[in-house]
């Protein structure tokens, strides 16, 4: 059982911590020492998913700690213009995304070059962002935080607005045990908050339990599709093997976006990014690292007649006779999106924990 | 789950034979080490832009900006066995138009022999487990951290260059050199040895560590700037002027 792996290890760190997570704290308020209550969350690896890749250990959920994180998450103080937050781009009922975009904006309604991604299952993800430029959660949040973009701001900027604040100071005390609003703890906090987004109550994922669900002959046929033609890179339970392929898409001319080459400074890498995670994709739209897809149809069609050559195209997508593509029928297609449905997680979409109101 | 917490709770209490103990009378006070970091070109302290020098591809250039990050400090003793310092207060700028010293305090007595640090944050630690978030707002604010990735620079080194065929074009030069994604690794560890010397109780020893900038250029590889004079996130290039930064540093005797 998972779930027990997880407290016993939670146990060792808590012998030797001198900081939070063990379910009390006295900090000073303005009335006198007060008591806090601050309990450790529950997180469980859901039994059809892979071990998490986040360090829970390091810096294990607790409720004030993901109450702090999500009301940095939805908090414009993040950015130069006291609108942009994180939610503003991750809309929940998206899945995390940014859907009305093409690609996502920023402070002073400036404009990205990319699509924003869903969040969930972060805990499971070895890299962050379209091309990887994250390797660590805790430490992704710079990216957006300092895009000029996106919100425009800088961490030391952050932090000295949160320490004026008048209520972040008792709520870093809440989470953390001790007086001191930090990047460690601010960085902390929104990782507290966004590991616990885990994602895994789709039909699919029922199915993948054996719970009583059962798949339409449909979903059933599309699945098989999937398996055959879209696994290989859509892979698992998280519909991602977590690579970075370039999937001959068109160079886009307004962009000129490389992809994960500005990461390693790789000619190998041209034009390559993340495989995304399919999860929720019903809600994700629209598709593709610039958003330039609007539907499951157009992603498909695409696939099967819209993909152009370039000397990264990753061969999977190559066939013997020197052409590319992916070859599905019209009707395969209806199956397929019918099978995609499956990955919406309604649950979490509408996760109360995790709203911003 | 109530189950669970209740009994870690229980349990957690038991164990508290690893919590800090202050307490322990016998071990001395500690003492402080004060270790500055010398920029110098040809055995002199490193001048900044308009002063000029020479590299062995007969380019003349003058620096306008030299940071640097320097880390994961462990002090050698004689037996070699190791002081780590800790890894959370261990991630130091050196600039060379600001701070050039390194405080550490709290050093155990004894007699050391040498040092290992870090060129650079070492990527493969967590960076809660790294202590480097709250490195972050710093290195900020020195300019050390990519704007478009969540990494930092390990070393920022800037200024003008004329190539000895074009004396009277002058060129900038940026060398930018970091982690690139969990791609690259271009972080590097040094280790120098010092004549012996004793960190007393509530003493501050100085020491001065040299790093010769002109190996920036010419170590192991020769660097031509002609050749490239942007290097940023540059695969090929960047590795080498972080093996020849390795070779740049050493205990001024």
């Amino acid at each position: 059982m998972k779930i027990t792996k997880y407290l016993i290890l939670i146990l060792f760190i808590w012998s030797c911590s001198s900081e939070s997570g063990n379910g009390e704290s006295v900090i000073t308020t303005d009335d006198g020492p007060l008591t806090v209550t601050n309990p450790l969350l529950d997180f469980t690896v859901p039994a059809n998913f892979p071990d998490a890749t986040y360090s829970i250990l390091q810096n294990p959920p607790t409720e004030k700690g993901f109450e702090l994180g999500k009301k940095l998450f939805y908090d414009g103080q993040l950015a130069s213009d006291g609108v942009v937050s994180c939610g503003f781009c991750h809309i929940q009922s998206f899945a995390f995304t940014h859907h009305t975009h093409i690609t996502s904006h920023g402070v002073d309604g400036q404009i990205g070059t990319r699509n924003a991604q869903p969040l969930h299952n972060l805990a499971f993800m070895n890299e962050f962002t379209w091309d990887g430029a994250a390797t660590f959660l805790d430490t992704q949040p710079i990216i957006p935080i300092t895009s000029e973009v996106e919100m425009n701001e800088t961490v030391s900027n952050v932090i000295l607005k949160l320490a004026a604040d008048d209520t972040y100071p008792t709520l870093f005390e809440e989470a953390f045990g001790s007086e001191g609003v930090s990047a460690d703890r601010m960085f902390k906090a929104l990782s507290q908050f966004m590991v616990m987004m885990v994602s895994a109550n789709s039909k699919f994922d029922k199915l993948e339990r054996g719970e009583a669900v059962t798949f339409t002959d449909q979903e059933n046929a599309g699945r098989a599709i999937f398996d055959a033609k879209c696994a290989s890179c859509h892979a698992g339970a998280l519909q991602t093997d977590q690579s970075y392929r370039n999937n001959g898409l068109a160079m886009d001319p307004v962009f000129n976006d490389i992809g994960r080459e500005r990461v390693t400074g790789l000619p190998d890498d041209n034009r390559k990014f993340k495989v995304p995670s399919l999860r929720n994709i019903e809600v994700t739209f629209p598709y593709m690292h610039d958003g330039r897809l609007a539907t499951l149809e157009d992603v498909l069609n695409f696939y099967t007649d819209g993909m152009v050559d370039s000397p990264t195209l990753d061969e999977q997508f190559r066939r013997p006779d020197g052409t590319f593509g992916i070859d599905i029928t019209p009707e395969e297609k209806v199956q397929l999106i019918a099978f995609l449905k499956t990955l919406t997680d309604n649950d979490f979409i509408e996760d109360r924990r995790f709203s911003e109101f | 789950m109530k189950k669970y917490f209740t009994l870690l709770v229980g349990i957690a209490s038991l164990l508290t034979a690893c919590n800090n103990d202050e307490s322990n009378t016998a071990t001395p006070d500690p003492g402080s080490l004060s270790l500055t970091f010398e920029n110098i070109v040809n055995g002199a302290s490193l001048s900044m832009s308009p002063t000029t020098y020479i590299n062995n591809t007969n380019e003349t250039y003058a620096v306008s900006e030299l940071k640097y990050i320097i880390s994961n400090i462990r002090l050698i003793k004689p037996d070699n066995s190791t002081y780590t310092y800790p890894v959370e207060d261990s991630y130091f700028l050196i600039n060379e138009d600001g701070n050039k010293t390194v405080n550490l305090s709290n050093i155990p007595v004894d007699t050391y022999a040498g040092i290992t640090f870090g060129f650079g944050v070492d990527p493969t630690q967590y960076p809660i487990e790294s202590g480097t978030l709250n490195f972050i707002p710093f290195a900020e604010e020195a300019g050390m951290l990519w704007t478009w990735s969540a990494g930092y620079k390990f070393l920022k080194f800037e200024g003008v260059y004329s190539s000895a065929t074009a004396p009277d074009d002058e060129t900038t030069f940026v060398y930018h050199v970091g982690s690139h994604g969990a791609n690259l690794d271009n972080y590097k560890e040094i280790t120098l040895s010092f004549g012996e010397f004793q960190i007393a109780s509530e003493n501050t020893i100085s020491q001065t560590i040299q790093f010769d900038v002109a190996k920036i250029f010419d170590s192991i590889y020769t660097l031509s700037l002609e050749e490239k004079n942007d290097v940023q996130v540059d695969p090929i290039n960047a590795p080498k002027i972080a093996e020849n930064v390795s070779t740049a540093f050493s205990i001024l005797e």
